[in-house]
């Protein structure tokens, strides 16, 4: 490792360092001291100690705030298990001798290169309850009675934002596994086919437990996105996270909170903050613990 | 390799097709409403257009003022993602190349902003770009990109730096070049694939990005991309046939990007996120 002088190492690291201070870490822990104070935004600030996290988690808004909650875990839990589950049968389906990969591969990771807020347009156009293609579909090949007002309906809406979801995204998930799959050795393959084994022991026995590293990490990362879900909740439903808040996530809880959006109950920078803080505390020890491994991995 | 008998794969075919067949179709939708009459959209879902004219989307591109998005989105996006790579690329190579104090420090300081969501830090984001009258601004959007994009680029490129001999660069260093020549004359051009993979990842998500100028933008003619179809699907929300035709038009550059570029945009997002 060579020595440097100081000017050439400040011309360097000078510029990065500045902006990622700036605008990375200063604005962590502005949130942290704004969460205890009252602030439209204007004005001055008044400090109010932990009131914002009592009135969020057991105040007014702890409804408000439990309701969004429950739906980002349930967006989780849902997202992984067909995110997942779905991208690696399709995965699966591409390690056969099969013909034309490329072009299926290009063209199921297509939906991941457009930008999430048009897919939410896209598809609220496809799923309006009188022309949208689903249910006019639905209709003509005589399953006309499983059309449903699948964004008004607030028992469908939050399932229906899942599907447009998985739809995005599961090319990505596709293509991962894909990539974990193949760097098996094919040896460990053929050897199981010599000593008699069928395709489903191949890949429950050696395919699957291959693949549980990258499973983890993928669940970990669907965790964080998770609670950062936004996009598409504003394209189908609004800010509103309608009907009757049955889509709210607490990304747009965060966003009605600190910049409004009418029917907000309250607009407060100091509160946003406060919630912006409870999210750190949820993503952010896994966010690190996928950092840390992601470091160690490479290092290994 | 799993083998397969026929049977087999005639039935993954059929899986695989109808896949493709349910991620083409919405975007098959927007196209040929495109050309459709509010009318027609409503009456025949599944036929071809009656006519080919462009109508529709010569005033869906007017109202929806695309001619000043689409500027706004290759400024802001070409501008931060060469931002990016352009300070990233210094600070990789400092950390991977010269011993100094702190360092290590330095470097973990950095990797930690891989577990910040900068989304959740807007509020802070918005009132410093409102002190700095940054906010509304293209230069404010640029900023916040480029800020938020260094720790994942100098994390990579890092890594990349570390793979690549030194022996070059040590005897330019013998032959008197200072650290700068040395960086742009040996490093970078060695590294260049890598910063077209950390390019076109960041080049995607910053085109596509709603979030940061929804809280940053707010002024006409300011718009991003994103931003402008938004705004236009709000306030035309009955008129079909031009949403239809402002979102084919938002959508295709990014689709025959994408399938120039698919090597890159494959490699470059399943390395992110997993390695």
């Amino acid at each position: 490792m060579q020595k440097i002088s100081r000017k050439f190492i400040l011309l360097f690291v000078l510029p990065a360092f500045i902006l990622y201070t700036t605008f990375v870490i200063y604005p962590f822990i502005y949130s942290f001291i704004l969460s205890f104070y009252q602030w439209p935004g204007v004005g001055k600030k008044i400090f109010v100690g932990l009131k914002n996290f009592r009135d969020i988690l057991v105040g007014p808004f702890a409804e408000e705030f439990r309701n969004a909650f429950v739906h980002n875990i349930y967006f989780f839990a849902l997202t992984a298990i067909f995110e997942l589950g779905l991208g690696f049968i399709i995965a699966v389906l591409f390690v056969t001798t099969i013909k034309g990969k490329r072009i299926f591969q290009t063209l199921v990771y297509l939906p991941n290169v457009i930008s999430m807020i048009l897919v939410g347009f896209i598809w609220n156009m496809m799923l309006n309850p009188q022309w949208g293609l689903v249910n006019k579909f639905l209709k003509t090949i005589g399953l006309g009675f499983l059309a449903k007002p699948w964004l008004g309906d607030p028992n469908l809406a939050l399932n229906t934002i899942i599907a447009v979801n998985v739809w995005r995204h599961l090319g990505f998930y596709v293509l991962v596994f894909y990539a974990a799959i193949i760097s098996i050795h094919p040896d460990l393959i053929n050897a199981a086919y010599i000593d008699g084994a069928n395709n489903f022991q191949i890949i429950r026995y050696i395919i699957f437990p291959m693949v549980v590293p990258t499973l983890q990490t993928l669940l970990i990362l669907l965790f964080i996105w998770s609670f950062n879900v936004f996009d598409i909740v504003y394209a189908l439903e609004g800010v509103q996270a309608g009907p009757f808040r049955s889509t709210d996530v607490l990304g747009t809880l965060f966003y009605r909170t600190a910049f409004g959006g009418l029917g907000s109950s309250r607009m407060d920078f100091g509160l946003g903050a406060a919630i912006a803080v409870i999210m750190f505390v949820i993503v952010v020890p896994l966010s690190m613990f996928y950092a840390y491994m992601a470091e160690k991995r490479r290092r290994s | 390799m799993l083998r397969t008998s026929r049977l087999t794969k005639l039935i993954i075919y059929a899986v695989l097709v109808v896949y493709v067949i349910i991620i083409i179709t919405p975007f098959l939708m927007i196209f040929m409403n495109s050309f459709k009459s509010l009318r027609e959209i409503f009456l025949k879902p599944f036929s071809l257009p009656s006519q080919f004219s462009l109508k529709n989307f010569v005033e869906a591109w007017k109202r929806a003022n695309l001619t000043s998005a689409f500027a706004n989105s290759i400024y802001v996006t070409t501008v931060s993602v060469l931002g990016i790579l352009f300070v990233s690329s210094m600070l990789a190579y400092a950390i991977s190349r010269y011993d100094f104090p702190f360092r290590r420090f330095l470097y973990i300081y950095i990797i930690a902003g891989l577990a910040l969501p900068a989304r959740l830090a807007i509020i802070p984001i918005y009132v410093i770009l409102q002190k700095l009258n940054l906010l509304d601004t293209r230069l404010g959007l640029i900023i916040v990109y480029v800020s938020t994009g260094i720790a994942f680029a100098t994390f990579l490129l890092k890594n990349f730096m570390d793979d690549i001999p030194k022996a070059l660069e040590e005897s330019a260093m013998i032959d008197g070049a200072n650290p700068w020549t040395i960086f742009t004359k040996i490093d970078l051009p060695l590294i260049k694939h890598a910063l077209v993979v950390v390019g076109v990842v960041n080049f995607v998500g910053i085109w596509n990005d709603f979030f940061f100028p929804l809280i940053i933008i707010n002024s006409q003619g300011k718009e991003t991309v994103p931003l402008a179809i938004s705004i236009f699907f709000g306030e035309y929300s009955n008129q079909w046939n031009l949403i239809s035709a402002a979102l084919s038009m938002s959508v295709i550059p990014i689709m025959i990007g994408f399938f120039l570029l698919s090597r890159y945009f494959i490699v470059g997002i399943t390395q992110g996120a997993v390695k």
